[in-house]
């Protein structure tokens, strides 16, 4: 009964069955090796360029180890050397091979960061050249809020909350802040994330040329409302863009820094409601990060907001 | 009050008025509550029954030994990591429970059983929990065991404050265990995020239980580095030269480098925000000039060297374990020293690496993404010389090796995927995802399977049996199992595109591998019951288990198995004459590692003192009443500690004498089998000890021997 024994021992390893469900994850929710955007395409690039050079010692190490494990188990009785402990060339080689991947990665590293550097990116901006586009560059203005998304385009005075619609094949210029904590900007299929912070102004470009929706939230923590402050990226092409802005441009709410102060008190956006503004006034972005500096923007969040969410307090600050 | 503060306020008793707000009706803190209460209770009432009051109070309360302080360190972490264990189980339990729009929510939760004022608490709590109160206390726990008898040291060179530094530990996890049931905990994440902490955003006393709670603790862990690094300078013994210095107490000493440099910038951060929070200053709010990635450039340049204080000492652990198991000396010693001192330096120079996205210009992303991935030039070196070390060796499979070999595996996959977070064009688009969440915790996994390797290791040498084995495999089995099923699909889902935090998931497509990690967390659940199973099997079979050779392994290598097993409370007979890298190693070779040394001389040992923990009931106190803002108890408890401070100062307190004879009858009761050896055999001064004179006794002997 010995072998019958053993093979029950094998039974243990029924343990890891459920990793089998990896297998029912198909590839159209891996975002990160699905980019629909040139910035997006190029992280993965510079992502599958790391994971090669790092497989090169990663791979080797890792058949090293299991071989000299399983060679020099004590009941094989192979070659035993118990004094052995120092070789110049082992030395060499394992300080210059990892220091050679090192320095090849360096060189990538930088090659990336200027690829997609979220103030300029090259990869941009040789992709524009290439294809001589007419389209003129498109200015958004982000701002977030406690725990909304409000998407400002100044020359268009036209604004829309929770909801991101862009023209295809066009350079998207984003200039982000916050009015309250750091917020993190991210559409992973198109770009890459950059923070929004109070007070400050951070920016990011990008470019989508598929038309559809793509999905967006905030990467950094924010408070209670923070996983329900998601939006959708939709792209279109410029014709229905230009149509879509007035469309947007009749809606009956307008936008100046006393409307804006309203909108910004703190809401969990649970039902992922979207908002349209006309007439958006001049320069709220600047006046946002100004009131935010001198601390006229504030407001207070209420002691255990999220402790019960049927409550009446929750649901004076949800929608 | 300088600041305007939510909620009732009053000169006697603060905030605690607060408590008077009923939201304390949720079962799921109520049960840990009567957890923590029954536990508690039953463990007062034994001490109790058994009369064990006093017993508690002479033998581990009040003691400086440097061993039994480690054993109640690694208790503290043993007791913590359950705790945060807990916590991750609710986490895990919640995020399967809570996806779709249409999943159930109860106990005032939308979707799953905890609603975001909970479960932020959670996470924080699990976070701090494990990096501060479970890991380090562990790590520190076995430095403070292991390293003064690998020097060949009677004690470490400030036991007084050894204790401390254990009792300040504990203040740290009382106020966490206090903020579970009277108050809140902080939802602003381990890290503290800014300006989350500040009082408009986190106006309940969450926050300050997270800054007093740590604030303490550190100062423990500073006073914890300073001892190591005297300890280590001034305490070896002769012969112990620095490059005879066994890898672990190099390891130590870097590592305690870093927590001394490193934790007083922590200090700084923290004390700020409390300006900001208690006086109303503006340091780290987003208006009025406060600079809020101030904050987290101070938070991260201690984080980030923090990381590597506690990974050195889980290097040192594997260091240790290998080569016994391999039955081979380290391969490549002096490179594995240069390695960790390389680590603990270019530690100093990543840090910005945890907020690449915050929009610095390419230059600064460069620097420190090129720093970052030097430190993998070191690791990777470490992790060829173990493989060396094994290369031509015997190896034996048993349960430290175990830990030892899976933590170098989980090494090659944290390294390979931290090499990808170092490179900022990937790191734009994995930042707070759940892949880094488990990137680093499959770094901790590489110290927490090294620091269970290395309890099971010098389990023997400490308490004088072996846990038992076959539960120890089991153990083992069981929590690799849980760290694969929880991991794996927790890088996947990161590659998915999953952030980190989330108390509602709005993806279904998610909930498989959700189900998966709940499935993995279910194993390491189990994974604690044998764990407490193997410790109370070997208690209860400690006689058929007991070690009776000081070697407990036949094949260790370093100082500290030279003495008895268990060792005694003076730790070597004779302060030993280190001849070699490998002492033990050595005298096996040269035949004279049974030997009884020629003579005895009289031992200086220090005295028990209950300061500390009288110090640290005080910090408590002034602890607990910042938090709830009772300004008079704590300026009163703050007096008293002062005052304490000083009298301990002014307190002469030379310490005892055990005499040459009184060592000479305790060893030759404890170790019968080495009885005749030195009259028959009359060695050279060192060769089975030696003798030196001990210039640091006091000429009185102490009354009470």
């Amino acid at each position: 009964m010995k072998w019958a024994k053993r093979y029950v021992l094998y039974f243990r390893y029924l343990a890891y069955s459920p990793l089998l469900l990896l297998s029912g994850c198909s590839d159209t929710h891996f975002w990160l090796f699905d980019p629909k955007g040139l910035i997006a395409d190029t992280e993965l690039h510079y992502m599958i360029i790391d994971v090669t050079l790092m497989a090169i010692v990663i791979v080797p190490t890792t058949f090293l180890l299991i071989w000299v494990v399983w060679r020099y188990r004590e009941k094989r009785r192979s070659a035993f050397a118990p004094e052995w402990s120092h070789s110049n060339v082992i030395e060499v080689v394992v300080w210059g091979i990892p220091l050679l991947i090192v320095g090849m990665l360096s060189y990538y590293s930088w090659r990336g960061i200027q690829a997609v550097n979220p103030y300029n990116p090259h990869a941009l901006n040789s992709h524009g050249a290439s294809t001589a586009r007419s389209h003129k560059p498109l200015t958004v203005d982000v701002i977030t809020t406690d725990w909304q998304w409000l998407f400002v385009y100044p020359n268009k005075h036209i604004a829309v909350a929770n909801e991101l619609v862009v023209p295809t094949g066009t350079k998207l210029h984003l200039k982000l802040t916050s009015t309250s904590v750091v917020n993190s900007f991210y559409i992973p299929q198109i770009v890459g994330q950059i923070y929004a912070m109070p007070g400050m102004r951070t920016k990011q470009s990008f470019e989508v040329d598929h038309p559809g929706s793509y999905h967006g939230f905030s990467a950094a923590f924010s408070g209670p409302g923070f996983s329900w402050m998601d939006f959708k990226l939709k792209a279109v092409p410029p014709v229905k863009f230009t149509a879509w802005i007035k469309k947007a441009g009749i809606s009956k709410n307008t936008l100046n820094y006393a409307s804006f102060s309203r909108f910004a008190e703190p809401t969990v956006n649970i039902e992922r409601k979207i908002h349209y503004f006309s007439d958006v006034k001049t320069g709220l972005f600047a006046k946002v990060i100004k009131a935010v500096r001198s601390q006229r923007l504030h407001y207070v969040t209420p002691m255990a907001m999220t402790e019960n969410m049927h409550a009446k307090i929750f649901r004076t600050h949800s929608n | 009050m300088p600041v305007h503060l939510q909620g009732p306020w009053n000169e006697l008793f603060g905030r605690l008025g607060l408590l008077l707000i009923p939201h304390y009706n949720n079962p799921v803190i109520f049960f840990a509550f009567m957890l923590v209460t029954v536990g508690g209770t039953a463990v007062l009432t034994t001490l109790t029954i058994l009369g064990r009051w006093g017993w508690l109070w002479r033998d581990w309360l009040t003691t400086v030994d440097h061993k039994k302080i480690g054993i109640m360190y690694v208790l503290i972490g043993l007791v913590m990591l359950f705790r945060g264990f807990f916590d991750a189980l609710m986490i895990r339990s919640q995020q399967a429970l809570a996806v779709g729009p249409n999943s159930p929510g109860v106990l005032g939760a939308l979707h799953g059983y905890l609603p975001p004022f909970h479960l932020d608490q959670v996470w924080t709590a699990h976070g701090m929990i494990m990096i501060l109160l479970a890991v380090t206390p562990i790590l520190i726990g076995m430095m403070n065991l292991i390293v003064p008898l690998q020097i060949g040291a009677r004690d470490m060179a400030y036991p007084y404050l050894n204790a401390l530094g254990l009792w300040l530990t504990a203040v740290s996890a009382a106020l966490v265990m206090i903020a579970l049931f009277v108050g809140d905990f902080s939802h602003a994440g381990w890290v503290g995020l800014a300006p989350l902490t500040e009082l408009a955003y986190s106006p309940g006393v969450g926050v300050d239980y997270w800054i007093w709670s740590i604030q303490i603790g550190s100062i423990g862990t500073t006073l914890g580095s300073i001892n190591i690094i005297a300890t280590i300078i001034k305490m070896r013994a002769p012969g112990m030269k620095w490059f005879r210095l066994p890898i672990f107490t190099w390891t130590s000493m870097a590592t305690s480098i870093i927590g001394l440099t490193s934790f007083p910038v922590l200090g700084v951060a923290l004390s700020l925000l409390t300006f900001d929070r208690y006086l109303g200053t503006h340091f780290f709010t987003a208006g009025l000039g406060g600079d809020l990635m101030m904050y987290t450039n101070l938070f991260w340049i201690w984080g980030h060297p923090e990381v590597y204080f506690v990974v050195l000492p889980a290097f040192g652990f594997l260091s240790e374990i290998i080569p016994t198991f391999s039955r081979k000396p380290l391969f490549g010693y002096t490179t594995m020293v240069l390695a960790s001192f390389s680590i603990a330096g270019v530690s100093w120079l990543v840090w910005l690496h945890h907020f690449f996205t915050m929009g610095a210009s390419p230059k600064v992303l460069a620097f420190y993404s090129i720093t970052t991935m030097l430190v993998g030039i070191p690791t990777g070196v470490k992790v060829f010389n173990w493989v060396f070390t094994m290369y031509r060796g015997r190896i034996r499979m048993e349960v430290p090796m175990l830990w030892a070999v899976t933590s170098v595996f989980l090494l090659i996959i944290g390294g390979m995927t931290g090499m990808m977070l170092s490179i900022p064009a990937i790191n734009y688009i994995v930042h707070n995802s759940v892949f880094v969440v488990a990137h680093f915790h499959n770094m901790f996994m590489v110290i927490t399977y090294a620091a269970f390797g290395a309890i099971v290791f010098w389990w023997p040498k400490v308490f004088g049996f072996k846990l038992d084995e076959r539960l120890g495999r089991m153990f083992f089995w069981l929590f690799s199992t849980g760290t694969a099923l929880v991991f794996l699909p927790m890088y996947t889902l990161g590659l998915m595109g999953m952030t980190r935090r989330l108390d509602y998931i709005s993806h279904p497509s998610w909930w498989p591998l959700l189900l998966i990690e709940l499935c993995g967390i279910g194993f390491y659940l189990v994974s604690v019951f044998v764990f407490l199973g193997m410790i109370y099997v070997s208690y209860r079979d400690r006689a058929s288990n007991a070690v009776t050779a000081d070697d407990a392994w036949g094949t260790s290598r370093s100082l500290e198995w030279l003495t008895h097993t268990p060792v005694p409370f003076y730790n070597f007979a004779v302060t030993p004459i280190v001849h070699a890298l490998d002492e033990v190693v050595w005298r096996r070779e040269q035949g004279t590692l049974d030997r009884q040394p020629e003579r005895y001389t009289d031992i200086h040992m220090p005295n028990n003192t209950g300061m500390p923990i009288i110090i640290s009931g005080f910090t408590l106190i002034c602890g607990f009443s910042m938090v709830w803002r009772i300004y008079w108890l704590a300026l009163v408890s703050f007096i008293a500690i002062i005052a304490l401070v000083l009298i301990r100062s002014f307190t002469k307190n030379p310490g005892y004498v055990i005499t040459a004879e009184a060592i000479g009858e305790l060893e030759r009761t404890s170790r019968p089998h080495r009885q005749t050896e030195e009259i028959e055999n009359p060695v050279s001064m060192g060769t089975g000890g030696g003798s030196m004179p001990n210039h640091g006794a006091p000429a009185a002997r102490h009354p009470d021997y």
